[in-house]
């Protein structure tokens, strides 16, 4: 029997909206830190997860912890602030058009667009709230007493976790992953892209290029 | 001195007990001082908005000039953003409606019975329910002799006026930090008599001594010093603190009134009324914040002490539940209007949200003329709290430089050094770069002068002293209100969002209403509307408001 149930469409922020890598948030947030002073140290912790995001040393969720752990100690009213300033300075004006055109694509065909990423909430919701998406699924810092200790909180999002995350929002939304559409840039968004009953590669790297190629996934190129 | 009657005919025209606010301030007449400073501006424009059954609002009016008092009011009431509500809701209209409601008469807090003339109390005299106390010298060090007159002298002239024409009901707004340099949880007592520092003095031996020392120096800075001391003597940080505390400890003693004390923390934008962000003259934290816009980067502060700021709007809320409860005979007799004890904002805070806020002002569009360079910079230095003597030390410096630069170029005569030929050549242009440096080392000097000046008397508020001021009177009245009455007259600081006031309400109002003050430029006022256009009183040009700083002495 056929579901009813309304489908979703999944849009991975980095690579598919946005060109820019998710850790490029995290370096911008510690090079503006309050003090000047501590500045150049903070820059350089998440400059450290570069060697884990890929290669032979790539661990998608010990790069997400490594590059948010820059930003220990940052009060929330500047993590919210900056994030906002980063979104609208960085992100909103280098949406992609193939990213643009897929969301409307998605809207016009019924499907509830949900923003997947990597980064982290304060950085992401702006956007989400630029182009009218309640729904999001992202990472979130840890906060005391109105600072950030520099943990994200689990579950954190990243590879397999990334489809952990989206199957619980699904339930959560009531939405019928079958009749849900994906779309992905990287070889770590093939998971995420196969948990879908409508997977879309998107100027897709090497690895998920093969992928796709494996399993007839369409690609779109611009 | 006898006690004011338990029962007037007043109480039988207007029952109420367990009645609401508007229900309570129904029909009610009150005489209000300070109508033309900042916070009188909002109270007496908020119970016109939200209290159209109040009966009627006498407010006490000095002539400026050649200006007389109706004539002054009314161009608050044309032009002062205080009342746009009520433009915008009765347009041409007000003229009459406000007649209905608003009186003026002329008068001045410095003089004895606030210089009503005798034709105007025997008016009042009976019809009157509550005198409240506005007027007030709010400069953290003004000249002694003003403070004297306008804030000791100015509330027992009110408090004259109270005991005479209103059953000795008043409302007097003072200031919470009368406490001191006593500091921590402060509780919302007044013991006369009794010093912050915990000595035991004679209040009226203290006003004949501060009087005496008005009288003996004719040089204001000479007065300023001998009232500082005597202020630090006793526990006072500044002029300003001292002379309204004595105004308190005189109430105290008084057995012919029946006193509310209301003492607000430190006054700022308002929240929603009359409108988002609006202030007026230079309060508090403007300042600071300017300050910190510019080249200031490092504050003298303690990180963790709390900075007690309260919008404008919500210490109006509080004392309009304050006089509806001293007419149900329901008052504390002393209640804070603040924040720290509920929903804190401490100095970091505020330093962190200063610099976010900086941020956009940068990127504003009046400010791109700036060179690139300085606002990318500007843009990468954040404010910092730091110790005083690690703040400051850059300041000292940079005026040494700036002053030893100004010597030398004083002393530089360019047709002295150059040869003939050049200097016919280029003799003119160099002379007039020279004169133009002198100029800005100077400028550099006074504006480094007048930012220590700030500093110093920000200094006990900033890094000395941490109050957390305690509001339970007000916030029990709070609680006894309906839902409805709540919602108009609560003081609900529990829901002021720090971040988003300070972002979207507070920095852009100080920079709005109060920078071109500090700039040598006037505030935004108000187009006149056609009612008042077409009014045949005699304008005129009302003189600007103080530019003096709070931290700045009188000359």
């Amino acid at each position: 029997m056929a579901s009813h149930r309304q489908g979703a469409a999944f849009l991975r922020v980095e690579g598919v909206l946005v060109r820019r890598p998710g850790w490029a948030a995290a370096a911008w947030l510690a090079g503006n830190a309050q003090e000047v002073g501590e500045r150049l140290a903070r820059v350089g912790n998440v400059l450290a997860s570069l060697p884990f995001q890929n290669g032979p040393l790539g661990d998608a969720r010990l790069a997400a912890r490594v590059t948010w752990m820059g930003l220990r100690g940052m009060s929330e009213d500047r993590l919210v602030v900056l994030g906002e300033e980063y979104a609208e300075r960085f992100l909103i004006p280098n949406l992609t058009d193939s990213g643009r055109r897929l969301l409307s694509a998605a809207r016009g065909r019924g499907l509830r667009p949900v923003l997947v990423g990597t980064g982290i909430e304060a950085v992401l919701r702006p956007l989400a709230t630029h182009l009218g998406v309640p729904d999001l699924l992202a990472n979130r810092l840890e906060l005391r007493d109105g600072r950030v200790t520099g943990r994200l909180l689990d579950p954190v999002l990243a590879g397999a976790a990334l489809v952990d995350g989206a199957r619980r929002l699904a339930e959560e939304l009531d939405v019928d992953l079958a009749g849900s559409a994906g779309y992905g840039a990287t070889g770590d968004d093939g998971l995420l892209l196969g948990a879908v009953g409508l997977p879309c590669a998107v100027r897709p790297d090497r690895r998920l290029r093969q992928v796709a190629r494996d399993l007839a996934w369409p690609v779109v190129e611009e | 001195m006898t006690p004011p009657p338990p029962t007037t005919p007043d109480d039988e025209r207007h029952p109420s007990a367990g009645s609401g606010i508007r229900e309570t301030l129904a029909g009610r007449h009150l005489l209000v001082t300070g109508v033309t400073g900042f916070l009188g501006k909002v109270l007496v424009a908020f119970l016109l908005d939200r209290v159209p059954e109040l009966g009627r609002i006498i407010v006490v009016v000095r002539g400026r000039g050649r200006q007389d008092p109706n004539a002054r009011l009314r161009r608050i009431l044309a032009t002062s953003p205080a009342f746009r509500p009520l433009r915008e809701r009765h347009g041409d209209g007000l003229p009459g409606w406000i007649d209905a409601r608003l009186e003026v008469v002329a008068g001045d807090v410095a003089e004895p019975l606030l210089g009503l003339d005798p034709s105007t109390r025997r008016r009042l005299r009976g019809s009157l329910d509550a005198v409240v106390h506005v007027a007030g010298l709010t400069d953290f060090d003004p000249d002694p002799r003003q403070a004297l007159r306008t804030n000791v002298l100015g509330t027992q002239h009110a408090a004259d006026a109270a005991a005479e024409l209103a059953g000795g009901r008043l409302l007097h707004v003072s200031t919470a930090f009368v406490v001191g340099r006593a500091e921590g949880l402060v509780p919302e007592t007044l013991t006369p008599g009794r010093a912050p520092t915990g000595a035991t003095f004679d209040v009226e031996e203290e006003l004949a001594d501060l009087a005496a020392l008005c009288r003996r120096h004719e040089l204001p800075s000479a007065r300023l010093r001998e009232a500082r001391a005597r202020a630090a003597a006793l526990g006072w940080p500044n002029v300003y603190t001292y002379t309204k505390a004595l105004a308190e400890h005189r109430l105290a003693v008084r057995r012919d009134l029946d006193p509310v004390i209301a003492r607000p923390t430190i006054v700022e934008c308002a929240r929603h009324f009359p409108l988002p962000g609006w202030v007026e003259g230079i309060n508090t934290s403007a300042p600071i914040l300017w300050l910190l816009s510019g080249w200031l980067r490092a504050l003298p502060s303690a990180d963790r002490i709390h900075f007690d700021v309260v919008p404008v709007d919500d210490v109006v809320r509080g004392l309009v539940s304050l006089l509806a409860a001293q007419l149900r005979e329901e008052a504390p007799r002393v209640a804070h209007l603040g924040t720290s004890a509920s929903n804190p904002l401490r100095f970091d805070r505020a330093l962190d949200l200063t610099g976010l806020a900086a941020r956009r002002l940068v990127d504003a569009p009046e400010r791109r003329g700036a060179a690139r360079l300085a606002r990318a910079v500007m843009r990468r230095l954040d404010a910092v709290p730091r110790p005083y003597d690690r703040a400051s030390y850059g300041l000292p410096l940079v005026r040494r430089v700036a002053r030893g630069l100004r010597r030398t170029l004083d002393e530089l005569e360019p047709q002295e050094i150059l040869p003939p030929a050049w200097y016919r050549r280029v003799g003119a242009d160099l002379e007039a770069r020279r004169k133009a440096w002198a100029r800005e080392c100077r400028d550099i000097d006074r504006l480094i002068g007048r930012v220590e000046e700030i500093l110093r008397a920000y200094r006990p508020f900033t890094h000395d002293h941490d109050w957390v001021f305690r509001t339970d009177a007000v916030r029990a009245l709070t609680d006894r209100l309906s839902p409805e009455d709540a919602a108009t007259f609560g003081f609900r600081v529990d829901d002021l969002d720090w971040r988003s006031y300070w972002l979207d309400v507070q920095f852009p109002g100080v920079a709005r209403w109060s920078w071109p003050l500090l700039e040598g430029r006037r505030a935004p006022v108000d187009p006149e509307p056609d009612w008042f256009r077409a009014s045949s009183e005699t304008r005129r040009t009302p003189a600007p408001p103080s530019r003096r700083l709070p931290g700045e002495a009188a000359e």
